[in-house]
């Protein structure tokens, strides 16, 4: 079915005080419902806002969804529009669609407004009042939609109920006056079970039934009776009719009683088909006798006669049945369906779909090379072949034939041996033994098997005396003898190495305190020794540490007084600060300091020449920096840092 | 596939099943106790509505119940004249009522006469200025403390001009600013939504009328062109006072009554 044109899924719409109270249910169900005047005020007014704000928002999604759900008119199929501006009024179905959109949108205003006031609430009394009066406001917008929803919900349930006709595929419509038998021929050829009842209009509404047809998918459209009157003098009933003739495009069987039982005259009947007429344009259409078991067109009088020839014309075909009698009825669908396909493939060849179809296809010709003629060659022996005939006595026997001979399926066994190709024929129906003597019949169905056995045996042993398969011999030379032996030297000096660097390791950390103490402690010899080695006169220094390091004997009595000058003396020699050049202070000699002069140069001359800072330079970093001295703190406490 | 009215036409082609009546009556014979259950069961909100309504629904049902007794009953005629000769000390007993109605409009008069306002809501509840007002804090930290926010709703001029913000005392903030009112007229009991001229009293201080807070009992004009007054001499009216009926900071609008 046509998925579009389904009106099946809108989603019913509740009344007015429905609506209110799912929504506001909704907001106490979803919106926390505790609060207490001592919280704080942003968060008494958070509370409200977020009330009024998931209100709006709940009134918002279900006004939205009954205008994306209900169709609109100028986006569904002109036969679907005009269906639905005849049985439900378009402008007030406009209309209705139209006040829910701005009921939608006086609540979002509404919502707004109050919750631009709630900010300045400042007690839980007034944020309360304020929310109730948005709520209230909101509430008597939609109490005003009372009329328009309870509209689009009978036509969603109208909707939900009209037969889904789909408008493009290939359809059957059939019309006429009321009580012609027009529902009855639609129970015929369908399985839609219309009603169907001896008195006018029995049919108030479209339906449809489905058929097959050479295959293919059929819709009939029984539609109401139609009296001939204006247009602006017919009902809603008629109306139906009036749109499925105009917009559909199928084939028309407009039926007519010449018995008159259906209580308008033939007259009147072909004087209603004339008026319709125009609403045959483009369609192929029939003119349906029915009844002809009670009339036929041979009965009636002349001046009826004249009428009925009058309309057939330009098209229209005629055709007579009887649902009554069952004569017709097939027939006259077969007729309609294909005019109705002839029609529909005219139309596609016309249309521009085709075009790029055909754009694809090429027949090709060949030229013709010379005049020789080359006619189809077949063999003699096929023309003279007798066409198989199933009547003809005389015809080939088929499998089948045999079959049927022999007890029919089930019964019949198929020969399968009958085909076989052997030798000798006799042979085809023998029995083939499993085991045969005292061996197994499989086992020799290869002739020379023993033979090729026996090659293959041979060629192993060629193999083996070839020696392929020795393994290689293991033949150690001097060589490798040392290479070895040397890669395990290199391996346990290795470990070695480890090992002792392990040892030190251990002993270095594990330093006692009496052993740091005395390290650095050497005898004013050694101190001596190690000036002499290095070409300097190391007496003086000798005699120095000499008188420096020597204790004191107990026996030795110092007089005070010369130990009182000696200290003023070293005192006064103390005041005079001994300046020391500290960038020469751990360089050995001139030479030293010249090269470390040089080094410092050399590195210094790129960050020179680019004239940046230096990392010896002064530097002030920034004072005050800006993420420290500025903004307000994300959790509101304070609007500064 | 159904189509069109499918129900009704089943039912009219294959009846209803066999004991519908019976179910049906016994359906409404039970609908009492099962709403009994329901009613003594339900709590919160849905309680809530389901009272509203079934109150509504009693007070019709008692109604009906009375309008059908009273097609009934005898009804008793109040001024009904007591047949034949009244004695003397019984003739004024109809008299006695209308003086008393006279009495209270006497006093009713009076009381309007004291009254230094004579409008609807000559009272009004005091407004303290901290209600009134939130202060600002001020200054790079927030010392100063000498501005102030209206938290009342306000009417504010078209011809209003701001002082430097820097300067300004007061702030009107603008989400509570308000131009239209709701104003009843008592006579022709209709409400109209007309546009604020200006405020004409504040009850609470003359600075709130200055600064056009609309609070409960302000006085208002309002512009009632629309309405097409006249005055006796023929000129139409325009500019009329009003007063806000209502507590405009707790209901989002402003309910005033026209001042006759």
């Amino acid at each position: 079915m046509a998925s579009i044109y389904n009106f099946k899924k809108i989603a019913p719409v509740p009344d007015a005080g429905d609506f209110l109270d799912i929504v506001l249910s909704k907001t106490q169900r979803k919106t926390p419902t505790v609060i207490h005047p001592g919280y704080k005020i942003t968060r008494i007014r958070q509370f409200y806002m977020r009330k009024v704000k998931f209100t709006q928002d709940t009134f918002d999604e279900k006004l939205r969804q009954i205008l994306e759900e209900f169709p609109m008119l100028d986006n569904v199929h002109p036969f679907y529009a005009d269906l639905m501006n005849v049985l439900y009024d378009k402008d007030h179905y406009k209309l209705a669609l139209g006040q829910v959109n701005t009921a939608r949108h006086l609540i979002d205003a509404v919502a707004k407004d109050y919750v631009r006031l709630l900010k300045f609430g400042d007690s839980l009394y007034r944020c309360k009042q304020l929310k109730r009066a948005a709520l209230g406001r909101m509430a008597t917008i939609m109490k005003r939609q009372k009329d328009s929803l309870s509209y689009l919900e009978q036509v969603r349930q109208h909707l939900a109920r009209l037969p889904s006709i789909d408008p493009n595929t290939r359809t059957l419509i059939v019309c006429g006056f009321p009580n012609v038998g027009k529902s009855s021929f639609m129970n015929k050829v369908t399985r839609a079970d219309v009603d169907v009842q001896p008195y006018a209009f029995t049919t108030k509404s479209l339906f449809v039934g489905h058929m097959d047809y050479k295959y293919l998918r059929w819709q009939v459209i029984d539609t109401p009776g139609i009296l001939d009157h204006p247009l602006e003098e017919r009902n809603t009933i008629e109306m139906q009719s009036i749109t499925a003739l105009a917009h559909l495009r199928a084939a028309v069987l407009f039926f007519a009683d010449l018995s008159e039982q259906c209580g308008y005259s033939v007259r009147e009947q072909m004087s209603l088909f004339e008026s319709i007429r125009p609403l045959f344009a483009n369609k192929p259409t029939m003119l349906v006798i029915s009844k002809t078991d009670v009339c036929k067109l041979e009965d009636v009088g002349p001046e009826e006669r004249q009428l009925v020839d009058a309309v057939v014309k330009d098209g229209v075909e005629i055709s007579h049945m009887s649902t009554y009698m069952d004569t017709g009825v097939i027939e006259t669908r077969n007729l309609a369906c294909e005019k109705l396909l002839q029609q529909r493939v005219e139309m596609k060849l016309k249309g521009q779909q085709v075009i790029s179809v055909l754009n694809k296809l090429n027949v090709a010709q060949p030229a013709r090379r010379d005049t020789v003629d080359r006619p189809v060659h077949i063999p003699e022996a096929v023309v003279k072949r007798r066409k198989y005939d199933s009547q003809d006595p005389g015809r080939m026997v088929l499998e089948r034939d045999l079959e049927a001979d022999g007890g029919g399926a089930g019964v019949y066994n198929v020969d399968l041996k009958k085909q076989y190709m052997l030798a000798s024929d006799e042979w085809r129906h023998d029995v083939i033994p499993e085991i045969m003597d005292g061996k197994n019949v499989a086992d020799f169905i290869d002739a020379d098997i023993e033979e090729r056995l026996a090659e293959l045996e041979r060629e192993e042993e060629k193999l083996a005396a070839e020696g392929l398969y020795d393994s290689p011999e293991e033949s150690e030379d001097e060589e490798d003898r040392r290479i070895r032996s040397l890669a395990s030297r290199i391996r346990e000096r290795k470990q070695i190495i480890a090992q002792e660097s392990r040892i030190n390791n251990i002993g270095r950390s594990t330093l006692t305190h009496q052993q740091k103490a005395t390290a650095g402690i050497s005898a004013p010899e050694d101190f001596a020794d190690h000036l002499r080695q290095l070409g300097l006169d190391g007496d003086a220094a000798q005699a120095t540490a000499e008188r420096i390091t020597r204790k004191r004997q107990r026996s030795e009595s110092r007089n005070p007084a010369v130990v009182l000058a000696k200290r003023s003396a070293s005192l006064a020699a103390r005041a005079i600060s001994v300046q020391r050049d500290r960038s020469t202070m751990g360089l050995r000699d001139a030479h030293q300091q010249a090269e470390s002069e040089r080094i410092k140069t050399r590195a210094l001359r790129n960050m020179g020449s680019m004239g940046r800072a230096g990392e010896a330079d002064r530097r002030i970093g920034t004072k005050m920096p800006k993420h420290l001295f500025s903004g307000k703190r994300g959790i509101g406490t304070n609007n500064r840092r | 596939m159904p189509q069109n009215e499918y129900i009704e036409e089943s039912i009219r082609r294959n009846g209803r099943r066999f004991d519908h009546a019976e179910r049906m009556r016994k359906k409404e014979a039970r609908k009492a106790h099962k709403d009994a259950d329901f009613a003594q069961k339900v709590h919160g909100l849905r309680a809530k509505l389901y009272n509203k309504k079934r109150h509504a629904e009693k007070i019709q049902m008692k109604k009906t119940i009375k309008m059908h007794d009273e097609k009934n009953a005898k009804q008793k005629a109040d001024d009904a004249v007591p047949e034949g000769a009244v004695p003397a000390y019984l003739l004024d007993r109809e008299g006695q009522q209308r003086a008393k109605i006279l009495s209270n409009m006497l006093k009713q008069k009076r009381k309007e006469k004291a009254g230094k306002w004579n409008v609807p809501l000559p009272k009004v509840r005091g407004i303290a200025e901290d209600e009134m007002f939130k202060v600002i804090r001020t200054g790079k930290s927030k010392t100063k403390a000498w501005k102030r926010m209206v938290t009342k709703p306000t009417f504010v001029g078209d011809g209003f001009t701001r002082k430097p913000p820097k300067y300004e005392r007061f702030i009107r903030p603008m989400a509570l600013r308000y131009k239209k009112a709701n104003v009843t007229h008592p006579e022709l009991k209709a409400t109209f939504q007309l546009p604020i001229i200006g405020v004409k009293k504040n009850p609470q201080s003359p600075m709130y009328t200055q600064l056009g807070v609309l609070t409960k009992g302000t006085v208002i004009e309002v512009n009632v062109a629309e309405l097409g007054l006249v005055t006796t001499g023929g000129k139409v009216l325009w500019g009329k006072y009003a007063q806000i009926t209502n507590n405009p900071e707790n209901d989002g609008c402003i309910n005033a009554l026209l001042l006759v």
